[in-house]
């Protein structure tokens, strides 16, 4: 994170007070410990936060903190739901501060000139009846984390703040794998493997076939029926954008294999001659600015929060296609699933208060 | 065949994880619950426990299964009877985290025929049953509103300002007055609902309203008071009252004048820009 800029840590924040004193600790009595982002977004002194909390406080405590003027760089998963992201960009927008997301893979595919190339076709639009089939199989950790169901109710450790903690996801009963890493598998705070490992893979996907500004229109899951609380098993996920283009993830952990389409890339021998000597005259994008040199020039960083919310939604339109167990119809530009008035209400999640978007 | 048998059809992971779990028998279990109707469904709704008062996995992930599958298009009818059983559960003498689950259900599967009974909970303060009930009317959407202005006069505290925040997420042109009154109150939290809730409903008329409470607060008030002026602007912009929302913006571009506050300034000079 700090490459490129001067940091000084004076602030680290945790709803678990013992966490949050000895990150503080790490600049040697020189940062102070907070349990409340509030009381630290309040310093006038500080420029850049990091977000490393379950992602069910990402939104907010990025959106807050934007409110606050900081620039931040926020781990992955971007968001919980759908409009959390929406909410993000938003204000990212209207402070213009710099948003990076906590993946890097982009900035690798964005030098690659095999991947340079990929982008520019999809970019162009010259790519007629696209039958590009990108599959993802395995390193989606899915059994890994998958939540434990049933576990009772145990006594809420003195020096964590439980209240905070759940914040804008729904009360439940403290129990300790809601915490700690074991969250994951919890769908009041991720989305299991999906979405903890689904950003890392699919946001440099992303980038490649230039799908930065939209969404998959058609959402087609095999999975099991899924538990009210914890995240499991699942088969594959086939999502489909406007122009033919498929991202597929396969868990190789659970049921059978994908078997919809062949899975092939895109190549410039897919066009024409006259199409492929436009593809060669294509300027290259420009290049993807890091958060340091992003905060430095004032300018977005290549993993901004629109691209970020994107890739976000990715995994949770897959993830919501496993939990409804039904295809879904997606408008990429109204965010909202089509004729699926009960689907919808997946994408903007009730959140308790005092914590709204 | 009993909601007790149907059921063993999902895995019981006993403290585990769920790694195995056979998706045929899942959604043949599920079309038994439905097609037992109303009495396998009270059967179901009858083996959820308390939570630490015994092993309940099969029966909650039964009863959310069924609960999503009648969701979707072309599944109104059987939605609605679903939802209508499962509401009813509700005014039995269960354990109020049993009924927290049950609203939570309500919150996927519910319509607005489910409202009176989801909402007789907005007051309750015992189990967080308050913020499961505004969740799911919230997502139930606007038909819901009423119950949100019935319930907020006897709501007291963290209800009262859970009730509050409804009525600013569904966006109650009619409730302008209660949103006025509570910027009013000496809680932080319940002033910024009703900011939020004035902003929401893009109320014009407040924007001096918006200014002043913001001028005055200070840290995370003034943060995000100060935001919520913005976004109001930019509504009526959208709304082509471009008028009003210019003196927004130029209200706070003349008085966020510090370096910690530049943000805001610049916010809103580019805001002036667009708005010409």
């Amino acid at each position: 994170m700090s490459k490129g800029l001067d940091v000084e840590l004076v602030g680290a924040c945790d709803v678990d007070i013992r966490r949050a004193q000895n990150f503080a600790n790490r600049n040697k009595g020189k940062a102070k410990a907070y349990q409340d982002f509030r009381r630290l977004l309040e310093r006038d002194d500080l420029d850049v936060v990091a977000i490393a909390t379950p992602p069910h406080w990402h939104a907010s405590i990025s959106i807050a903190a934007a409110e606050a003027g900081k620039d931040v760089l926020c781990e992955k998963p971007m968001t919980r739901f759908v409009a959390e992201g929406r909410a993000v960009v938003n204000t990212f927008e209207r402070y213009g501060r710099v948003f990076q997301i906590g993946t890097f893979g982009r900035f690798g595919r964005s030098r690659d000139r095999g991947s340079i190339e990929k982008h520019k076709i999809m970019a162009s639009g010259l790519l007629k009846n696209c039958d590009v089939v990108r599959m993802k199989k395995g390193g989606l950790k899915v059994r890994q984390w998958s939540g434990r169901p049933g576990i009772p109710p145990q006594t809420i450790p003195e020096h964590l703040d439980w209240d905070l903690y759940c914040g804008p996801s729904p009360w439940k009963p403290y129990e300790s794998q809601r915490t700690g890493g074991t969250h994951r598998g919890y769908w009041d705070y991720e989305g299991g493997g999906m979405c903890d490992m689904g950003q890392h893979h699919f946001d440099p996907e992303q980038w490649t076939y230039a799908k930065d500004y939209t969404s998959a229109v058609e959402i087609t899951p095999y999975a099991p029926p899924s538990h009210p609380e914890v995240t499991g098993m699942w088969s594959w996920v086939e999502l489909k954008y406007a122009d033919g283009f498929r991202f597929v993830m396969e868990s190789g952990e659970w049921g059978p294999k994908y078997d919809r389409a062949p899975i092939r890339d895109v190549s410039i021998n897919d066009l024409s001659s006259e199409d492929q000597a436009k593809i060669k005259a294509m300027p290259d994008p420009e290049p993807l600015l890091s958060f340091g040199e992003a905060v430095k020039q004032r300018k977005k960083a290549g993993g901004h929060a629109e691209a970020a919310h994107r890739a976000a939604c990715i995994l949770h339109l897959a993830n919501l296609a496993i939990r409804l167990g039904r295809k879904l119809n997606y408008d990429p530009d109204k965010e909202v699933f089509v004729n699926d008035e009960e689907a919808n209400r997946f994408l903007n999640v009730p959140m308790s208060a005092p914590w709204r978007l | 065949m009993s909601a007790k048998e149907i059921i063993k059809a999902f895995p019981d992971p006993k403290g585990g994880r769920i790694h195995i779990i056979d998706k045929e028998a899942c959604e043949k279990a599920v079309g038994k619950i439905l097609e037992g109707g109303g009495k396998t469904l009270r059967e179901l709704v009858g083996l959820i426990l308390e939570p630490g008062k015994g092993n309940d996995v099969q029966a909650r992930h039964a009863l959310h299964a069924a609960a999503i599958r009648v969701g979707g298009p072309k599944k109104t009818k059987v939605r609605r009877a679903f939802a209508s059983v499962l509401a009813s559960t509700l005014a039995d003498g269960r354990p109020k985290s049993v009924k927290g689950f049950i609203l939570r259900q309500l919150q996927v599967c519910g319509g607005p025929e489910e409202g009176a009974a989801i909402a007789s909970f907005l007051t309750d303060g015992d189990e967080h049953l308050y913020e499961y009930a505004a969740q799911a009317l919230e997502a139930i959407g606007p038909a819901t509103v009423e119950h949100f202005r019935k319930a907020y006069p006897k709501a007291k505290g963290k209800p009262r300002l859970t009730v509050l925040q409804g009525l600013g997420v569904l966006r109650d042109e009619k409730s302008a007055e209660v949103f006025r009154a509570a910027v009013q109150v000496d809680e932080l939290e319940t002033r910024l609902a009703g900011l939020w809730g004035l902003m929401r409903i893009a109320s014009g008329e407040d924007a001096k309203l918006l200014l002043e409470t913001a001028e005055k607060e200070k840290g995370w008030g003034r943060i995000k008071a100060t935001g919520y002026c913005l976004q109001l602007a930019e509504a009526l912009a959208a709304m082509g009252k471009k008028k009003e929302a210019t003196r927004i913006y130029q209200h706070l571009h003349n008085t966020r004048k510090g370096p910690a506050e530049a943000h805001f300034r610049e916010a809103a000079r580019l805001g002036l820009k667009r708005a010409g």
